[in-house]
């Protein structure tokens, strides 16, 4: 983020808090976690997050919230430095203080009720969906890939400047957001632990003999023109919860355009990241049913782009509408133990037979989990796994809340599956977890 | 002769056939949901939630109530500690025994509100020693889940209570509910139930449950400590209500899943 932008937002903030608000309230999380990789016993990571938080009520009704992070990890190939940062917007961009450490201001925004509407403005998260581990309609906000999924959504969700207005008529309840701005996901560097590699979402490289021109991120930059728009209508209908949503947004990963041309230097592959427009249609339902609660998002998304097995094929990349959806299912089983299963499968409408990835792709998850001690203890398994690729991870944890303030927990990461898959390309990053949060 | 007649007569009388019999047990139930607890209420809840080790949690909430004809909602905001502020819980509960309510819980750290089902209601309510069930219920008893029956007096402290026993009605509702009897102690002069002791599914004592501190508020007789004792796991829990108000105006948005995210 510009440092000019960043002390006007503080002192802005500073100077309107001590003169208008009648109410604080303040917490501060910090939390620190060690990723030990099985393999070899090496540290594959070392992080620690600081993140103080500042609501301020005012008398008139407002509300001001603001959140700053400081994260640091100590490891160099999974610290901040590692990710590509072209993807933020000068004004989203987290500070670099070094390689070690980002300052960022995470979240600054003010919420307020006028006739009945009710506006958020500024910097936040828009949470949309109702799948856990992977993410259908939840597009709205990018996120960083800095730890693949590994990381909670709320921390490796990237808030970003929007206005958000909610208003209800009669039994449906409207949320109109604008985004103008314009960062989209953060990847890793490919040297970096979880740099991408699988076919399914970077080319393959060049052979021998053929050099690689990677061209500079184009990342939009039009203030009003190449804003996001979306609208959610919300209903409650006999038991059913319902929503209707519709994003008008950038796609948050590049298309990796790919061009094959003899140039002095000899043959070359070129290859441009675009970002491409698309619509997104969706909805999602949820209900609950004696011990079941059955929930589910679809998604329409009009132009999506899948990497083609050469980039001779139409320069690497066949654009399609995709159909995007998941359903799932939680039980309350016996003995208090919770059993959630969900099916996520993503259509490729346009055909073609040339793709590094299947036309039609499902990927299962299970997460059974259990509280003990009056909820002081918890043991969770998470399973998601590619039916296409045969791969997926696996995701043992125990937390256990020492006090109201601290909580420690134990864990692993654990990936199966063949190198081009999703899941599969991490198979050497299997790690064991310890780690504690501290919010006082 | 007027002897004899006196003496059979004293003796017909002290039969238990003649004594002054108790009030049948549905119509104590029936008392007890009749019992005024005003349209709304706004409240302030801290629980103390104590392990048999004597190690300490304490959440502070704020907590509403409305009646809309045949339904209740419930919403509570989590208010402290700063782990868990911002969660809430939201329930739409229906006097139709055939329909289902319906519950959301908010978690902050997912953002989201999540639906969870009805039938959880014998599971514990985040970490207390209240079910769903019986946060749900407050000071009512629930009519079509048990059959009862009077089954003496007593006295808790120092008020006179009828003792009603409950028996869920099938196995599958113990179950659901995580009881197989409660007795529950009922003040006759005010129809509040003063202590209720849970039976576990394999009948061994699990719970006992103490009002106390109960005294009107606006005219409305209100319970200001519960007390609960796990026997099984040695955990305690105590709801300690403040600023209780019942003539507050309560806005519907309160009740709505928007408010839930939002938080108050």
């Amino acid at each position: 983020m510009n440092k000019k932008l960043f002390c006007a937002l503080v002192l802005f903030y500073l100077i309107t808090n001590v003169c208008l608000a009648i109410e604080l309230e303040h917490s501060t999380k910090v939390k620190a976690q060690w990723g030990i990789n099985t393999r070899d016993g090496s540290s594959q990571s070392l992080n620690l997050i600081l993140q103080p938080e500042l609501v301020f009520n005012f008398d008139n009704g407002i509300r001001l919230t603001s959140i700053a992070r400081a994260h640091s990890d100590l490891i160099s190939n999974i610290a901040p430095g590692s990710l590509n940062r072209q993807a933020y917007n000068p004004v989203n961009k987290p500070l670099l203080a070094s390689h070690e450490l980002e300052l960022e201001l995470r979240e600054f925004y003010l919420e307020a009720e006028w006739k009945q509407t009710y506006f958020t403005l500024g910097k936040q998260q828009t949470v949309w969906g109702k799948a856990d581990g992977l993410k259908v309609l939840d597009v709205v906000n990018p996120q960083t890939f800095r730890e693949f999924i590994l990381a909670d959504f709320d921390d490796s969700r990237i808030p970003q400047w929007t206005l958000k207005l909610e208003h209800t008529i009669g039994p449906v309840d409207l949320e109109f957001i604008w985004l103008p701005d314009q960062t989209y996901h953060a990847l890793p560097e490919q040297d970096s632990t979880y740099g991408f590699t699988s076919l399914r979402l970077v080319p393959s490289q060049p052979p021998a003999g053929v050099n690689l021109d990677l061209r500079k991120l184009e990342r939009p930059n039009r203030f009003i023109q190449d804003s996001d728009v979306g609208l959610r209508l919300t209903s409650f209908w006999e038991g059913w919860d319902l929503t209707l949503n519709y994003l008008y947004q950038y796609d948050n990963l590049p298309v990796l355009f790919q061009q094959f041309a003899q140039t002095v230097n000899g043959p070359t592959v070129t290859v441009t990241p675009q970002y491409k427009r698309t619509h997104v249609f969706g909805t999602t339902f949820s209900n609950a049913f004696d011990d079941w609660v059955i929930r589910g998002e679809i998604a329409w998304f009009s132009n999506r782009h899948f990497l083609t097995r050469s980039p001779l094929i139409n320069n690497g990349v066949i654009a399609s509408p995709e159909l995007f959806y998941v359903i799932g299912l939680d039980w309350s089983a016996p003995y208090d133990i919770v059993v959630s299963t969900q099916l996520f499968q993503s259509w490729i409408i346009k055909p073609s037979n040339n793709l590094t990835r299947d036309k039609h792709d499902t990927t299962l998850s299970m997460m059974l989990g259990r509280q003990f001690l009056n909820d002081t203890l918890e043991i969770q398994l998470l399973v998601l796994g590619n039916v296409n690729d045969g791969d997926g991870m696996i995701r043992p944890k125990i937390n256990y809340q020492l006090n109201d303030d601290v909580k420690v927990w134990l864990g692993a990461d654990l990936f199966y599956g063949d190198s081009n898959g999703l899941f599969g390309q991490f198979n050497h990053n299997d790690r064991v977890l310890v780690g504690t949060e501290w919010i006082f | 002769m007027n002897m004899f007649i006196y003496i059979i007569l004293l003796s017909v009388f002290s039969t238990p056939l003649f004594s002054a019999e108790l009030m049948n047990a549905e119509e104590i139930a029936r008392h007890i949901n009749s019992r005024d607890e005003g349209i709304a209420v706004s409240r302030f809840l801290t629980m103390e939630l104590t392990d048999k080790r004597g190690k300490q949690r304490i959440r502070k909430t704020h907590a509403f109530r409305k009646y809309y004809d045949d339904e209740k909602r419930t919403a509570i905001f989590y208010l402290e500690p700063k782990s868990i502020k911002d969660t809430a819980f939201l329930t739409y509960d229906y006097q139709a025994a055939n329909k289902d309510d319906d519950q959301w819980l908010y978690l902050p750290a997912l953002r989201k509100v999540r639906r969870i089902s009805a039938s959880d209601r014998g599971d514990y309510f985040l970490g207390t020693d209240f079910t769903y069930e019986d946060i749900k219920l407050e000071t009512r008893v629930s009519i079509e889940d048990y059959n009862r029956q009077t089954i003496g007096e007593d006295e808790i402290d120092g008020f006179h209570c009828l003792l009603i026993e409950s028996i869920p009605v099938t196995d599958e509702i113990a179950a659901e509910l995580g009881y197989s009897r409660v007795q529950q102690c009922v003040d006759d002069q005010i129809w509040m139930v003063r202590q209720s002791k849970m039976w576990d599914l394999n009948g061994n004592p699990l719970k006992t449950i103490h009002s106390s501190d109960i005294r009107q508020v606006q005219g409305i007789w209100t319970q200001h400590i519960l007390d609960v004792v796990n026997h099984k796991t040695g955990h305690q829990t105590k709801f300690m209500f403040s600023d209780v108000q019942y003539d507050k105006e309560i806005n519907d948005n309160l009740f709505t899943k928007n408010t839930l995210k939002r938080g108050l």
